[in-house]
Formats: structure tokens, sequence, C-alpha cells
């Protein structure tokens, strides 16, 4: 009779060849619950074995390289991740909540048999059993949510979890695993990339960000916020209502499916703080924020907060920084 | 003399005829359109209108420096058919032919004369008004902007030939004895002193050239009227008496029973009354300089939307499947209204305040053509985002706030007293709240106060709390009927379920449709203005107030004054609180619009059309025309005038020079010596 | 081509969230249900796809889910051919997953386009299931959606505006982001003549014998850990104030 499984894996989120930050966030998780377990922390690779020397905080990285792994295909992907998992048997698989995290989670908890928790922003291991808390409607509701079965797997919320303890450390043991046949055919295949347009502001290495959103209301509005902006010497950045109204290039857009950023201070106007915006801003160091609803989620994030009306706010700091 | 009576045939059958086939094309082209219901209905109302509009040039005469000369010019032409009738008489019958009975009599000739001069003179008046205010020169601003001027100069033009061909004949006649009155026709007889020394002979051909001239000018203005914008002369009369009566403000127009599509997405499709509201315009724009879309840049002008949809109607496409008959039409082929002729932009920029309909001098009813335009985009789908969601949230919760249909009556829990709940108990009036007044966080602070007054005045009310949902009226003038119907019908099964003597409400929207709209869907209560309530306590005694000697000016909500002709119990209200009201210039029925209407304050702003001119928003040309005037306070009526002009005051940088107040407020403040106003 | 799009209701985010008593879920039973924005999203798509390729567009929902005859009424009003409501309900994704996928099995769709996630899935997300149950390719967070002969092209997105195209073979399973343009209106009127011609197929499926996957030990209302430290004084003093946070980081020159 074979003891629990007690290790935990860690799929690997690739872009070219640059292993993902979220990566280590779920590592540095994974090797606190698998050490508690008496388990190893696992991460599975696919590409390149080259790459592993990326993860030496792991306890052994998994290595899976075909052609179909190269770039991100689902289903290679699919066929890849349930063949590691059979071979290792971890006791919990975590995984991103990223698109490659919602194309594969769900697909293996049937596949695999596990429960699945989604939206996760807290596990711990309390006695044997892994302990989830979820994000659920929007983060309006908390769940609590018990993991006690052989397996099970987590989708993570991206910034969850302090990332250092993934990153420092090693070697790793590098296991190698032939792929699966069924990556041979494949039932898709990649097109096209796409990659954002090039010439515009990098919004994610500036100092300072002055955000807007839904609150501004309309496109002429923003004239009064770039000023602002000007003043600072700081580039506009906003949440997606902004960018989807085309209001703002898509490469201004913070939040989940935009760009993370982390400048030294965050100025948003008129921005509610939905969950999928927060994860795009929750590491800034200062987060000053304004919005007339003092009911506003971002307040309970933001270290600095008002009421103030932007309207009356935004030209009275520009005010304040003419020459 | 038979060259004059073949010459003249001539000249009077050629111009009969072509102007009467233009008349009866454009006849055909009316006919084209869809069935118009409730045009026939209250016919002494229709006499009535004909008499005091047509006759008595009342809508004209509103603005009296272009509405004088008009009706002067309008009564002179009056007069002088009985000068048509004597120049038809001297060319076919005989040159000395005098009318019947009146043909000698000197006041007659006095009174053509004196016309005829009149209409001289104001060929003049209109000649200068229309190079003062020329769109050359002053663009957008001038109300001829988009007009056919050069149509209109010609018209000039011509009225001057007839008045001087007129005028030369009859001096002629002086100096040949063929005229038929005494020297009280100065005119005449002046000018046949200027001709008398050219000798009998020489006035006789003058006589007879002048004639004929006038009968051909005459004949020849005849066409042209047929031809250009002057066709009102016959079409306003007509247009008046199928208009909606009293006036097509408040309600909507009626809906034709049709079981396709709703509204109108090709020309025909509009009703025969709205294709004739297309041919009767004549390009005054008088609706122009008083919309507040076309006064903030915006590309809506009620005139060239009425003009557009003139010219895709007389258009050669158009008029060619016109003329084939309805029955052969089907709305595929011809353009698509909504964008092929009238852009989008125009259609979404109307606020439906009515100022184009009140100002109209023959009676065009844009507000119902461009709720019937919007209609069939709402039908296809063609709304924005924004609007869209408004409208599913509305459906789904019964407010446009998006909130939570249960937070309806929130605002009552922070009361000293329980609010009496309509649907468990009786009441005397049932307070129909409306949407912003309950879920605007400034506003529910002026809804407490406005319960506390008349709590502390024993008046019986009560609510319907989370049955009340949105009122509809301006989700109506969106142009989703169908939505609109959905909460009409929720509300009447409110109020079956509550028991109540009146209604009365605080919103003007509401207002309009609860008083205008609801009872053809069995409303038989009285519903009133908060401000006709308050007005009625204060006469009463049952608010005890003290004088607040302020200086106020008074914002007339279009839905209260121009929709309702509800203008006097706030101003009553004020001057029971000891204030002294400055009006506006645009002030009572003329009032301006805060730019909220319409399911306006729905939509994302949109931007100025002209890039030289920075748009600015109605509301904020208000506030500028308030502080003008140079009072303190703002006084409003209406909970979207609060919200709209305190953002306004303030993107205008008026704080410091002056607040917006609601009656609600003023009353509060004058009610007791603790100064109540609650911060908002 | 036959299109299949699964619709879900969902509590109305506008409401107030109460528990049961036992703290373990959520009161439904005051709640309102409106359609899960996503799955709106999808069927937009799935229109758009019908617009372009033909084919024909069915939505399918759980008869225990409230307020779904509304939901299935509405799509048909936008333009859906069809619309059935399968018997049954399913508390979690997983269970919803077993009873599509029996209907998919009697009744095959070329394509399964739904959105790529509900606000109440706990325990995954349904396109992924679906796709696992049935055997077929999934992508998801779907952007564009082009169907031709046997295959279909997908937009995929990530995070930092970057995207993909995949070319997947039919049959294939698409979990929807967002629409190609915003999911179009349809008018109450429409709505309502629609809901009054009729026209839900009603079928019935065994009913899913899936374990509850995961054990809820608390539902709760997050409580703020920390907020902000609030700026009052009026706009002057509060623009002061934040000036000198910024220049004591040394981001404002001066």
């Amino acid at each position: 009779m074979t003891s629990m499984a007690s290790d935990v894996l860690v799929l690997a989120e690739r872009a070219g060849d640059q292993i993902q930050d979220v990566t280590y966030e779920l590592l540095a998780k994974a090797s606190e619950l698998a050490h508690a377990w008496g388990g190893k922390a696992e991460v599975a690779l696919f590409g390149p074995p080259e790459l592993a020397a990326q993860l030496p905080a792991a306890d052994s990285v998994i290595c899976v390289d075909h052609p179909a792994l190269a770039g991100y295909l689902p289903d290679a992907y699919q066929q890849a991740l349930l063949h590691v998992l059979r071979e290792r048997s971890p006791r919990l698989l975590l995984l991103p909540n990223t698109t490659m995290g919602l194309d594969q989670g769900a697909a293996l908890s049937v596949l695999w048999d596990a429960p699945l928790a989604a939206s996760v922003t807290g596990l711990t291991a309390a006695g044997g059993v892994a302990v989830a808390t979820c994000q659920v409607l929007g983060g309006k509701v908390l769940a609590e949510v018990e993991l006690a079965g052989e397996r099970a797997i987590c989708t993570v919320v991206s910034g969850s979890f302090d990332p250092s303890a993934g990153q420092a450390g090693g070697p790793a043991e590098v296991v190698t695993i032939p792929p699966p046949a069924e990556l041979d055919a494949p039932r898709m295949s990649v097109r096209q990339m796409f990659e954002p347009e090039a010439g515009d502001v990098d919004i994610t290495s500036a100092d300072l960000l002055v955000s807007v959103g839904r609150g501004i209301g309309s496109q002429d509005n923003l004239e009064l916020v770039a000023e602002l902006a000007d003043a600072l010497g700081a580039p506009l950045s906003a949440s997606r209502p902004v960018t989807d109204s085309g209001w703002l290039p898509k490469t201004r857009q913070v939040g989940k499916s935009g760009l993370k950023v982390k400048p030294r201070a965050y100025l948003a106007f008129g921005i509610s703080g939905a969950p999928e915006h927060l994860e795009g801003m929750r590491g800034a160091e200062l987060i000053i924020a304004c919005n007339t609803d003092p009911h506003a989620p971002l307040f309970d994030i933001a270290h600095v907060g008002t009421t103030e009306d932007l309207f009356d706010l935004v030209p009275a700091l520009t005010e304040r920084l003419a020459p | 003399m038979t060259v004059r009576i073949v010459l003249g045939a001539v000249i009077m059958l050629a111009g009969l005829a072509l102007a009467g086939r233009r008349l009866l094309w454009l006849g055909s082209l009316v006919r084209s359109g869809a069935p118009a219901p409730g045009r026939v209905n209250g016919a002494p109302s229709r006499v009535w209108a004909e008499l005091a509009e047509v006759l008595g040039q009342r809508k004209l005469l509103k603005r009296w420096r272009s509405g004088l000369p008009h009706a002067l010019v309008f009564w002179g032409f009056i007069i002088l058919t009985f000068t048509i009738v004597e120049a038809l008489g001297d060319t076919f019958i005989s040159k000395t032919f005098a009318i019947p009975v009146i043909g000698h009599a000197a006041a007659l000739g006095l009174i053509e004369d004196l016309f005829t001069v009149i209409v001289l003179a104001g060929v003049i008046v209109f000649s200068v008004t229309r190079l003062a205010d020329s769109p050359a020169r002053r663009g957008r601003r001038s109300r001829f902007y988009g007009s056919h001027t050069r149509a209109a100069w010609i018209t000039l033009a011509m009225i001057a030939a007839v008045m001087v061909t007129l005028l030369a004949y009859r001096a002629a006649q002086v100096n040949t004895g063929d005229f038929p009155y005494g020297s009280a026709a100065f005119a005449s007889h002046a000018l046949a002193q200027l001709l008398q020394p050219a000798g009998t002979g020489v006035n006789a051909a003058l006589e007879a050239f002048f004639l004929l001239a006038n009968v051909a000018v005459i004949m020849g203005f005849l066409v042209f009227v047929t031809y250009s914008k002057h066709l009102h002369i016959f079409m306003a009369p007509l247009n008046v008496a199928f208009s909606r009566r009293p006036r097509a403000l408040g309600a909507l127009g009626e809906l034709p029973a049709t079981a396709g599509a709703a509204g109108a997405g090709h020309i025909e499709e509009l009703s025969w009354k709205q294709l004739l509201d297309t041919l009767t315009c004549t390009e005054c724009g008088r609706c122009q300089s008083a919309c507040p879309a076309w006064n903030s840049g915006q590309p809506l002008s009620p005139k060239l939307l009425i003009m557009d949809l003139r010219d895709h109607l007389m258009s050669p496409a158009t008029a060619g499947r016109a003329s084939a008959g309805r029955a052969t039409q089907g709305s595929a082929g011809g353009k698509v209204l909504v964008p092929g002729v009238i852009s989008p932009e125009v259609v979404w920029s109307c606020t439906t305040c009515g100022a184009c309909v009140e100002q109209c001098p023959v009676d065009i009813e844009h507000v119902d053509t461009i709720v019937t335009l919007r209609r069939r985009l709402v039908e296809e789908g063609q709304i924005e985002p924004a609007v869209q969601q408004v409208l599913q949230a509305d459906a789904q919760q019964g407010n446009t706030f998006g909130k939570s249909g249960r937070m309806r009556a929130r605002w009552t829990r922070d009361l000293g007293f329980p609010v009496k709940d309509a649907r468990k108990e009786p009441v005397r009036y049932l307070w129909f709240v409306g949407d912003f007044a309950s879920f605007d966080e400034r506003l529910q602070a002026m809804s407490r106060q406005l319960a506390v007054i008349l709590d502390d005045a024993n008046v019986d009310f009560g609510l319907l709390f989370e049955d009340e949902h949105d009122d509809g009226n301006d989700v109506r003038r969106v142009g989703e009927e169908g939505l609109f119907q959905m909460l009409v019908e929720h509300n009447m099964a409110s109020f079956a379920k509550a028991s109540f003597a009146e209604i009365f409400t605080t919103d003007p929207h509401a207002f309009n449709t609860l008083r205008n709209e609801y009872p053809s869907y069995g409303l038989d209560k009285p519903v009133v203005h908060y401000s006709q309530l308050l007005e009625r306590l204060l006469a009463d005694g049952s608010i005890p107030v003290e004088p607040l000697g302020l200086r106020v000016t008074y914002h007339d909500p279009c839905y209260l004054a121009r929709h309702n002709r509800l203008t006097d119990p706030p101003r009553r209200v004020l001057r029971s609180l000891g204030c002294e009201v400055a009006e506006m210039p645009r002030h009572g029925l003329n009032t301006f619009c805060c730019g909220a209407g319409g399911g306006r304050i729905w939509m994302t702003d949109s931007p100025g059309s002209s890039s030289s001119q920075p748009a600015e928003r109605p509301s904020e040309n208000r506030i500028r025309e308030a502080v003008a005037v140079g009072v303190s306070y703002f006084v409003v009526a209406c909970p979207k005038d609060f919200v709209m002009y305190t953002d306004a005051v303030k993107t205008t940088g008026n704080s410091e020079r002056i607040q917006v107040v609601d009656l609600i407020q003023l009353v509060d403040r004058a009610r007791g010596p603790v100064p109540a106003l609650e911060a908002v | 081509m036959r299109i299949v799009v699964p619709l879900k209701a969902v509590p109305d985010l506008v409401e107030e969230i109460e528990f049961t008593p036992d703290g373990t879920g959520i009161d439904r039973e005051y709640l309102a249900f409106v359609l899960n924005e996503w799955d709106d999203q999808a069927l937009e798509e799935a229109l758009l796809v019908k617009e372009v390729s033909g084919g024909e567009v069915i939505v399918a929902g759980l008869a225990d889910d409230p307020g779904i005859d509304q939901l299935l009424y509405t799509a048909l009003a936008k333009g859906a051919d069809g619309a059935v409501k399968i018997s049954g309900g399913a508390q979690d994704t997983h269970a919803r997953s077993a009873l599509l996928a029996a209907y998919l099995a009697e009744s095959p769709a070329d394509l399964i386009i739904t959105g790529v996630q509900a606000p109440d899935d706990l325990d995954g997300q349904l396109p992924p299931m679906l796709a696992a149950r049935l055997g077929f390719p999934h992508v998801c967070v779907a952007i564009a959606v082009e169907a031709a002969g046997g295959s279909a092209r997908i937009r995929q997105e990530f995070s930092g505006g970057r995207s993909q195209q995949l070319e997947v073979t039919l049959p294939a399973v698409v979990g929807v982001q967002a629409a190609r343009q915003p999911p179009r209106y349809a008018p109450i009127s429409r709505i309502r003549q629609v809901t009054q011609a009729g026209g839900i197929e009603e079928v019935t499926v065994p009913a899913a014998s899936t374990q509850p996957a995961l054990t809820v030990r608390r539902m709760y209302t997050p409580e703020q850990t920390g907020h902000a430290q609030m700026l009052t004084g009026g706009t002057g003093p509060v623009a002061d104030q934040i000036i000198e946070l910024l220049r004591s980081r040394g981001l404002v020159k001066g």
C-alpha cells in the first residue's frame, strides 16, 4: 500500500525563453507545502531543458521537450501535463490563473480526476490537508475550501504569494521525460503570433504612473489628467474599461489581461478597484486612490485615499506643479 | 385688348399648369407616407389653431423683431388678394374693372396702398435681417446656417417685384382714369404724379405693360413657390390643421398600430404628417437657434434634420418610388434613413426638450420624428453600449442606476420617523420619487429633507418602496418602446396594490409621463409636481416660514415648463419664501435645456462637431447665462438639473460666484431658526 | 455547421450577498439572476460566426437555473436559431459539464462556444471540462473565432496585449473572453414577441453522477484587512498632502 503522495507540482509559465514571475510565486508556495508534507516541490517545464537553469529553487524540474511545445499550444500542453501527472503522481498541482492555467486546470481536473479550486488567493497545509481561500463573485465573496483527497488542483491568482522562496536555492535535479505520442498528432497549430504595438511608452518601467478608470467619464476628460501626467513627467495608464473603449492604447492597460506594474507610486483616478485591476498594480509601493465612492474596493489596498472629485483634485494638483 | 387677354390667358394657364402639376406631385409624396392616427379629431381646437396661429401669427410673434414684419407682410398678402382679383378683372374683363359693391370704397383703396407700402418695408426689414445674420459671416450662430439663402433672396426680390409692378400699374391707371379709387389710395396717387408728365398715351402703355407684368410676376412667383421653401404659404395652413393639439409636447405622438418593425427606417415608413412636416419647413432657423444640442456644438440642428428628410423625399429615386404608389414598395430599395440620410450622431444628440417644437411657426413636430427614427435604431440594436447597459439593467432591476431594485428606498432609513408604505395602508399622497432622487447620493439627502418638511407639515404621504420602478419617460424617448411598456405595466400593477388619492413626484420627467402617458394605460389619479404641493402647503400655512430675502434666478425644467406649461408654481413658492426672482433671458417656456434629457445623461459625451469651437455643454452655457444676471443662487426643481448644474458650476469655474439650490433646500432654510441646509 | 452555446444564470452582482445559515453557501432565494457576462460575449461571437460562415446557433441552458427561460428567449431575440432547456440542475461546474456533455453526446455540435468563466466558478471553468469529457480540443480566453470547413481559427489572448491565432480541427470547444464587438441589444419588444411564440425545446438527459468535488468549509465577505488613510480638508489641502507625499519620495522635482 503506497502512502499518500506528498509532492507538489507547479506548471511553469513560459514566454519565449523567459520563465514568468508568477512561476516563482507558485514555486515558493509549493516548497512550503511540499516540505510540510515531507515531499518535493517540482516544476513541470515544457520546452528546451536548458531553461531549467532558471528554476534553481525547485527540488526537481521535470522537462518535456517536443516541437509541439515550442510555443503554447493548449492541446500539446494538456497532453504533456497529463503525462507528467501520471508519471510523477503529485498530491497537488498548482497553476497560475493565466490563459495557460484557465486552459489546463479544469481540463486536467476531469482527465486526472482531481478536484479543482479556482481563483486561489491563499493556500495552507493544515495537518495533512490543503486548505485554499478562493475568490468568488468578482471578489465580493471568499470561500474557504478543503482539498482532502488524494490529489487536487489549484489555479492561483497572480500576486497572491511572495516569490522570494521560489527564487533562491538549488541546484535543481533535472528529470527529462520523453514526450507522449499524442504530441506527434496535435489537433491544433499556431498560425500567427501578435505582439503589442511597439513604440509606445513601457508603463512597466515607470517610477510613477497616473492611472484613470471609468470615473473619468469620457475621452474628452482625459486631457485634464494628461496635463497632470505631463506635469509629473509620468505616463498615463488605465484600467480595462478605458482601453476597451479605445481612449488609450492597450499598452497602457494595467490589470490581469493587461500589464503588471510595480511603480514607486501609483495615482489612481476614478478607478473602483475590480480584482482584475488590482492584480495588475497591488505591488506598487505607494498607492494613492481618488474616487468619490467611499466604498470603492481600491481603498482597501490603497495606502492613501480621498473622496475628492477628480475633476476638482486633478487641476488642483496640476496647479501646484506648475514651474 | 385681345392681346392683353390672350397674353394674360397664356401666362395664367402656363403658371397654373406648372404650379398645379407640382402641387399634385407633392401631394403624392405626402400620401406615400404611413398612416397617422389622431389627426382629424377635435375639430374645434384645429379651427382655433388656424385662427390663432395662421391668421393671428401667434407663434411668429413670439420673436417680434422678425415676427412683426412677417405678420404685417402676411396680412398684407391677404389684403392684397383684392388687388389680384382686380388685376385679373383688368386683364380679362375690362381695364376699368372694379370689384362689385366695394370696388370704389376709399377705405379699400387706402388699405391696399397701405399694405403695399408695408410689404415693401417688410422686404427691406427682411433683407437687413438676412444681411445682419448672414451665415457666411456668423457661421453656426446664424439661424440661417444651412438654409437656402439664394432662394430666400429670390423670394424677397419677387415679392418686391409684385409690389412694384402693382404700384406702377395702379399709378398708370390713375393717369389714364381707369383707377377705381380716390386720393385715399395715397401711394398710387403719389407715384401717378411722377408719371403724369409722360402723358396719357405713355401711361396707357405703362398701364398695360405693368398689368401684365404684375400678372406674370404673380404667376411666376406661384410657380417658384411650389418649387422652393416658400411653399410654406400653402403648406403651413395645412400642417397647422393636422398638427397635434394643443401642441406636440408632453406625451409623444400617438403610435400607428403597426405589425411591422417599430419606428421608421425608410422615408415611406414615416407618417404622411411627418412627410408633410418636411415640405412645410420654411428654413427660418428658429428651432436651430433654440436647440441646446446645436448651441453646444453638436451636429443636431432640428431645421437641417427636417430639410435633409425633405431633400431625400424629393430626390428623384425616392420620388419615383413614391409616385409608383405605396402598394408597390417594400422597404427594400431606397436609402436607410439612419445613417444614409441622417447621421446617428444627429439623432442621438437630441434631449427631447421641445424647444424646436415650441418655436416652430408652422407646427412641425421634430421631437416625434426623432423618436420615430430612434425606435428603429433600438429595434436594430444600433445604440451605444453605455445606453444598452442602462436599458438592460433597467429591464432587470427597474432602475437606470445599475443598482439593486431593493435599494430604492434605502434613503428613508436615516429619517427619524417611519415613512408610510402605500401598499400596506392608505395614504392621501403617493410620492413617486423617481430614480435620481432615490439613488443618487447627493439627491437622497434632499429627498430626506423633503420627507422631513412634509412630515412636519403633517402631510399624509407614502411610498411604493421597491415596487416603484423607473417611470420610463426617458426610456421611451430613447426609443425603447417595449421597455417603456414593461415599466408602465409594472408601475400600474404597483399602483393597483396601493391606496392613494393623488400622486406627487420630485422628478419633472416622471411627472410628464405619469400625467400625459400613463392615463392611456389606466392611471386615473391626479398627478402633481412637488413644487405645486409646496405651493399649496405654503399658501395654507402648513409650512411656516420666515422670508429669506435672497435674490435668485430660477431655471425652468423643460419637462415642467415647456412640456407641461407649469411655470408659476415654483415662482410662487420662491415669492412665498421672500425671494426675489431675477429672470434669465431664456426663461419660462423658452427655458434652455440642461442637456440630460432624451437619454443623453446615459450617453458618453459626443465631441463638438466643429473643431474650431470647443464643445461647451448646454449646462455650462446656461450657468454663464445665470452668472450674467448677477445672482448668487441658481434655483432648480428637477433632480437631473441639480446634478447637471452642480457639475457645470465647477467645470466653468464659477464655484465662488453661484450656488445651485433646489426648492426643497430653500424651503428648509426658510423654515426654522436652525439652519437645516444639509451639505450635499 | 451546428454551434451550441451553453448559457449560465449567475447572481446579479449589484445585489448584496447573504449566506446560508450554516455559512457554507450563498443564499440564492432573494437574489436576482442575470446571464453570465462571458456567456453573453460567447453568444455574440457565435452569432458573428454564423453571420460570416453560415450554420445554426443553438443556445442551451439547465432547467434549474433561475430565470433560464428569460435568458433563452433573449438569446432567440438576438438571433439564435434554437434554444434547448436540459433537465436538471447542477451546483458546480463539474456536474454542469456532465449534463451538457450528455446532451451533446446525443445532439452533437461542430463548435461549442461558451464563456471562458463565470463569476461563481468555484470548482473550475466550463469549457475545458466539457472538452475533456467530449474528447475535443479546446481553446480558452478567445477574443475572435472564425470557422471554415472542418476547422476553426481562434485568437487567444495572453496578458500584456500579446495574442496568437490557432487553427483547430473541429469539433472543438471555445472559451470566449470577449467577442469582436460588444454584445448586440435585444429590444424588449422582440423579446416579448419571441416569448409569446414559445420555442424552447426541452430535453432530458441522465442525471449527472459526479461526486461533490470540493468541501466548502465556509463562505464569507472579505474583511477589509487594511484601509487607505483617508485625506480630508478640501481640495486644496488634499492636493497639498499628495504633492508632499510624492516630493518626500523624490518623485516630484523641487
